[in-house]
């Protein structure tokens, strides 16, 4: 290696350009290894000990991993609460919001207003719109339920009843569509006119012409929604710790709205197990980089760039 | 050139890291002397004890009734002597104890700190707080304190931190219900089988949609844990040798009586009714939507605020059985040293400051909490006020439960059991077979 860079010498010039180069971007490289990677390896380090903040890191092996795995049995119900919740929001959400996109890619008067009022709901977030879902899903008098009543039929009680909390929740982040809806609409704006001009002299109906056209030229957006969905979705946190039957019990009725994070959240700052909580912070981590990495990989069998492969 | 640079840097970091590591650990290691730590820090203030000095006191207390409070206390502490000037600073509930663990950990604590009674002793095994031991040979306060309460601050044979407030549930009832409903008013049910009696008689119904709930033990606090305790004598979900006692046969009884209520009402309309609860004037019990309702001491403000025209009493929580005690439950708060203090002899003055007579008083006065100093909640003036009377009554019978330190999340545990059982979804017997399971299996995984 040393001959190679004996082989070629900076010039004065350039090797000032690289100082400086260095001295300008070193904020941010100073930034990331001292507050994103040495926290990280930190974590995976403590994650085999019992670090509880303040009295103890003592190297335990595997034991958190072993614990986790096999004896405790909130891990696996956690885990289940969260990959449930991402295996039905997920798509409904991508779905919900391109549906949408589509409705208001149409030319009538006073669009913009529609496009306003389906954006929206999604401006407002946090815990004030839980309390707020959580008087719509109320099972007797909740807006929700009196609607379902209309058409006879007996709504279910959501939040107390275990098996309906999840579906709520997913119903409630339905509630933000209009995020994902307002890519989906820039994406479907920049479909080029004369492809359907095109296929509508070919003949093409407008279903075909949506999955052979518009379809495909938005599946760079539809990659990208999806990944961030996947990786948002296993963070669900603050529903299941709000949004509980019982203000003592995180998570309650019957731990189905105990989700992943919040399993963790108490581990490490109720019971100080945080060598524990950083072990299932990284477990998370691997299922969270494989889904992703096989969705990179994957994509090239669906995802059309326009403009070449080289994007 | 370019990858030798890179190189170093990512060399560097390791370095650091490893630094980084390195020094954490040794900082944890001193867990064993508390008392040689202590001890060092009382020893040297006897020369400098002429300094001035500013103590940081973080407590939750930042609403308009309790700020001013806390803050004349502090006032008054600071006037009666002139070395030691408390600063008061407000966390918010949420985040002051997570605040407080990242101070701890970065050796930069406050000097006092309210913090929660019940998981003292978890913080002591934790080291997050300071021994108080050496101050007790010198100033010997235990005295003041309420016997159980004392107890909770204990955490292998010493001292952690001083009860400052605690709390008692009671039921408050409604006595023109009673009359109403052909109850005596003046005489509340003694037994819960009484209690069950009385409540079926004070529901009230349009159609078939309930107006009225007399009593139900999933309303307000006093659920099927703490009704599970009262049947069981006051021992709770460990034993006297810290084993778990969960599928105790009382406490299978206190869910059957549970379930007989929610299956008389039906555990929909419970749900349904329980949807139309609202906060101040809007109060189930003071909406007069609920005939008795079990509360802590404080619900007294409440009604004195918004319920004036409630006619109520206030009971003790009745028994199992004729004689079997009236148990109750109680929680509050205490003030500690948080480990790494700068200024724990001045933090410890401080501390028995807002445990003596004169700031108790003040306190129980201002804000009717039952408060942990005996002379203090025994004040004339105060036991003027029927209430606040038989909240000093009701600590003989009110018990604490300090968390377990080798389980103490073991509560998540039991909830999700308890939560199937009272939907029905399983026994009662098998849900709590369950939770003592689990609670074992945690106590294992935590013994190792």
């Amino acid at each position: 290696m040393a001959s190679a860079v004996k082989k070629r010498r900076m010039g004065l010039q350039e090797r000032k350009e690289a100082r400086q180069g260095f001295i300008f971007v070193s904020p941010w490289v100073i930034g990331f290894l001292v507050f994103t990677a040495v926290p990280l390896l930190f974590s995976l380090y403590a994650s085999f000990t019992n670090y509880d903040i303040t009295s103890r890191q003592d190297w335990i092996g595997t034991r958190n991993y072993t614990n986790m795995f096999f004896h405790d049995p909130l891990f696996w119900k956690s885990l289940h609460n969260t990959l449930y919740y991402v295996v039905f929001s997920v798509p409904l959400t991508t779905l919900g919001s391109l549906l949408l996109a589509v409705m208001l890619n149409q030319k009538i008067p006073g669009m913009k207003v529609f496009r306003t009022v389906f954006y929206l709901p999604s401006i407002l977030s946090g815990v004030a719109l839980y309390i707020l879902w959580q008087m719509l899903l109320t099972p007797g008098s909740g807006l929700i339920n009196v609607m379902i009543g209309w058409f006879g039929v007996d709504g279910p009680a959501w939040l107390v009843d275990p098996v309906w909390t999840k579906p709520a929740i997913i119903l409630m982040k339905l509630w933000s569509v209009g995020g994902g809806m307002l890519l989906y609409l820039a994406s479907l704006q920049n479909v080029p006119e004369q492809l359907y001009e095109a296929s509508e002299i070919d003949g093409a109906g407008p279903i075909r012409r949506f999955w052979h056209i518009t379809v495909p030229m938005i599946t760079p957006v539809l990659l990208f929604e999806l990944i961030t969905h996947l990786i948002g979705g296993f963070q669900i946190f603050q529903e299941g710790y709000v949004m509980s039957n019982d203000m003592n019990a995180p998570g309650s009725p019957v731990n189905s709205l105990l989700f992943f994070n919040l399993h963790m959240f108490l581990k490490a700052f109720k019971v100080y197990d945080m060598g524990y909580a950083m072990a299932m912070a990284w477990f998370l981590f691997v299922v969270v980089i494989v889904l992703t990495v096989a969705n990179m990989l994957l994509s090239k069998y669906w995802v059309h760039y326009e403009g070449g492969d080289n994007r | 050139m370019k990858t030798n640079k890179a190189l170093s840097v990512s060399l560097a970091t390791l370095l650091g890291a490893s630094v980084l590591l390195s020094a954490c650990g040794s900082n944890n290691n001193n867990g064993g002397d508390d008392n040689a730590a202590a001890a060092n820090d009382s020893a040297q203030p006897a020369e400098a004890s002429t300094k001035k000095v500013t103590i940081d006191f973080w407590t939750f207390w930042g609403s308009e009734t309790r700020r001013p409070i806390i803050e004349k206390i502090i006032d008054d502490f600071n006037k009666s002597q002139d070395r030691i000037t408390v600063k008061h600073t407000y966390y918010p509930f949420g985040d002051i104890w997570t605040k407080e663990l990242a101070a701890v950990a970065a050796g930069n604590p406050p000097d006092v700190i309210v913090n929660d009674i019940n998981t003292t002793a978890q913080r002591a095994d934790k080291n997050q707080n300071t021994n108080l031991t050496e101050y007790l040979k010198k100033d010997d306060v235990k005295g003041r304190f309420f016997p159980q309460l004392w107890d909770t601050v204990i955490y292998k044979d010493e001292a952690y931190a001083l009860p400052f407030t605690t709390d008692t549930r009671m039921m408050f009832y409604n006595k023109d219900h009673f009359k109403e409903a052909g109850l005596d008013p003046e005489k509340f049910p003694t037994t819960w089988a009484e209690l069950e009696e009385a409540a079926a008689k004070l529901d009230k119904k349009s159609g078939d949609k309930y107006t009225r709930i007399g009593y139900s033990p999933q309303y307000a606090g006093f659920d099927w844990g703490s009704i599970a305790m009262n049947f069981d004598k006051g021992l709770n979900f460990f034993g006297p040798d810290g084993k778990p006692v969960i599928n105790d046969k009382a406490h299978v009884d206190a869910m059957n009586y549970v379930l007989a209520n929610a299956k008389r009402i039906g555990q929909k309309n419970l749900d349904n009714f329980k949807a139309s609860f609202g906060s101040k004037q809007a109060n189930p019990f003071i909406a007069g939507q609920v005939s008795i309702w079990p509360d802590a001491t404080t619900f007294y403000t409440q009604l004195r605020d918004y319920g004036q025209n409630v006619n109520y009493g206030v009971a003790p929580i009745p028994e199992a059985e004729e004689g079997s005690g009236h148990y109750s439950v109680g929680g509050g708060f205490v003030v500690e040293i948080p480990k790494g203090a700068k200024h724990p002899d001045e933090a410890w003055e401080f501390m028995k400051y807002l445990t003596d007579k004169s700031a108790q008083t003040y306190w129980a006065e201002k804000n009717f909490d039952s408060v942990a100093n005996q002379e203090a909640a025994n004040d004339p003036e105060l036991l003027k006020n029927p209430v606040y009377q038989a909240a000093v009554d009701n600590m003989k019978v009110t018990k604490l439960f300090p968390f377990p330190v080798n389980a103490p999340d073991f509560l998540n545990l039991i909830n999700p059991n308890r939560d199937a059982a009272i939907l029905g979804q399983v026994p009662p017997q098998e849900a709590l077979d369950k939770a003592q399971k689990d609670v074992e299996n945690l106590l294992q995984q935590n013994a190792k």
